[in-house]
């Protein structure tokens, strides 16, 4: 289950807003699973301005890589490095020990682009079905 | 077209794994993890399906003759029941792949290519057989199942622990889990082990009596990470009808003494004037991954293309192969790799990045 605070990107991308404009990102469980063993992270350097749906980093799993894109526009504050030096965090805790960076958000109105987790699920549970068939 | 798929297709499904077309065919990337998988051949076994490598019979009077018309070593000099690596070349020398041979009996051959551009180079085979009408050309693929048991443990495991007597390269017909299969020491991942061919009916039971042992199945992507390590060529990407074997690193496939083969000439042509690039493989000194199509430079200028790259898992650093001018194609040569806009520092090393103790 995807967590219910969280709200999602088509990209298969999370944020998790706290008070005061900020929030932490990462990828949703689905798309590390799609991704498979991740083994680099290409993170934006902390201060870098984003716009909301650009890219601002790369994953690199075993097979291949893949673009990371932002859900909100904003400024870096902080990268996990953790992740960045333990990529497989965000195989085996996406939501948690595997976020990616930290920003603050410069429009919260961008929040009601993203999907509420109720709809991820649906949009999750779609793609896994297309691909079953 | 249709994508075709392999006797093990509904295991594949029912194992949850990762799947993805290749070369036209439903197979798996990987079953659970890539670094699981790889580290499972290394250390213990592993078992891959690879029922879409073309399985091509040829028989008949002068079987041998024909084939040493098509390939770049002379099959008639296989002794029955060994194989060998070899190439098929146009008569411009350009590699339209790199297969193995089999010799079964006395005008029998069996040739094990890969699964891309299967039809071209079935019709290739076929206009070149005029000359040869009593050759027979079969392709058994469809009625066969192909599996590969690779890793240190594969020569224990039951039925397989009797083989041990089978040289690298030899092949034999053999009774595994009660089952009629040809047996060859032969494999793609850097270990010991065996590729067996089965009738495709018995492809599922054969499989799990392997899987009933503990050895752990495995998808495409280890087997790429694993014949990187241990620097195998992968054709489509490491080389192709647009590169030479010597070009390759590929001239120890190509007997220039004894038979006339097709593009015998150019490559004789191509070894006495030279080479102007060949494949190298190389090692990123940091962390980024070098990926297929990516630009080698060096001294600030463009000098190749990656063709493979991957983390190693064995090694836990990034490595690749690429093309790059003959003149700079010596171990220890500095390059850069351009990734994300950035060059990134890599160095020339041995392609053999993995050599099993």
């Amino acid at each position: 289950m995807n967590p219910k605070e969280c709200r999602y990107t088509k990209e298969h991308e999370w944020i998790r807003p706290e008070t005061g404009g900020f929030g932490k990102v990462g990828i949703t469980n689905y798309a590390q699973s799609q991704l498979g063993d991740i083994v680099f992270l290409a993170l934006p350097n902390v201060g870098t301005r984003v716009e909301q749906f650009q890219k601002m980093g790369e994953i690199e799993s075993v097979k291949a890589v893949s673009d990371l894109f932002t859900p909100v526009s904003g400024q870096i504050l902080e990268i996990n490095q953790a992740a960045a030096n333990k990529p497989e965090l965000v195989n085996q805790d996406p939501y948690g020990a595997g976020w990616l960076v930290r920003l603050k958000l410069s429009n919260l109105a961008e929040l009601d682009k993203l999907m509420p987790s109720a709809e991820y699920d649906q949009f999750e549970a779609k793609l896994t079905e297309d691909s079953s068939h | 077209m249709q994508t075709l798929r392999t006797p093990l297709n509904k295991v594949h499904h029912d194992l949850k794994a990762k799947i993805v077309e290749f070369a036209g065919w439903e197979l798996p990337i990987w079953f659970t993890s890539i670094l699981e998988e790889h580290r499972a051949v290394r250390s213990r076994a592993g078992i891959f399906d690879v029922s879409h490598m073309g399985r091509i019979q040829v028989s008949g009077e002068n079987a041998g003759a024909f084939l040493d018309r098509m390939f770049t070593r002379p099959a008639q000099r296989l002794a029955v029941g060994s194989s060998q690596l070899c190439l098929m070349c146009l008569e411009n020398g350009g590699i339209l792949d790199d297969l193995f041979v089999y010799r079964v009996d006395g005008e029998q051959y069996l040739i094990i290519w890969n699964a891309s551009h299967s039809q071209q180079k079935l019709d290739w085979v076929l206009s070149q057989k005029e000359e040869f009408p009593d050759v027979t050309v079969r392709n058994s693929t469809l009625d066969t199942a192909m599996l590969a048991v690779q890793g240190p443990d594969a020569i224990h495991l039951k039925d397989m622990n009797r083989l041990s007597q089978l040289p690298r390269f030899g092949h034999a017909q053999a009774k595994i889990a009660g089952f009629d299969v040809r047996v060859a020491r032969t494999g793609y991942t850097g270990e010991d082990g065996f590729e067996v061919i089965s009738e495709a009916a018995d492809a599922v039971p054969l499989w799990e009596s392997f899987t009933q042992q503990g050895v752990t199945p495995c998808g495409l992507g280890a087997r790429d990470s694993l014949r990187l390590e241990a620097g195998m060529l992968l054709y489509g990407q490491d080389m192709d009808t647009s590169t030479n074997p010597f070009e390759a690193d590929l001239g120890w496939l190509v007997d220039l003494d004894d038979t006339d083969f097709i593009g015998k000439q150019a490559l004789q042509a191509a070894n006495k004037w030279g080479i102007k690039r060949k494949l190298v493989g190389f090692q990123m000194n940091g962390r980024e991954i070098a990926r297929t199509g990516y630009s080698i430079y060096q001294s600030g200028r463009e000098v190749g293309r990656v063709t493979s790259g991957s983390y190693a898992p064995t090694l836990g650093v990034n490595i690749g192969m690429g093309y790059v001018p003959i003149e700079l194609a010596t171990i220890g040569t500095d390059i850069q790799i351009m990734i994300r806009n950035q060059l990134v520092d890599a160095r020339l090393v041995s392609k053999r990045f993995y050599k099993r103790r």
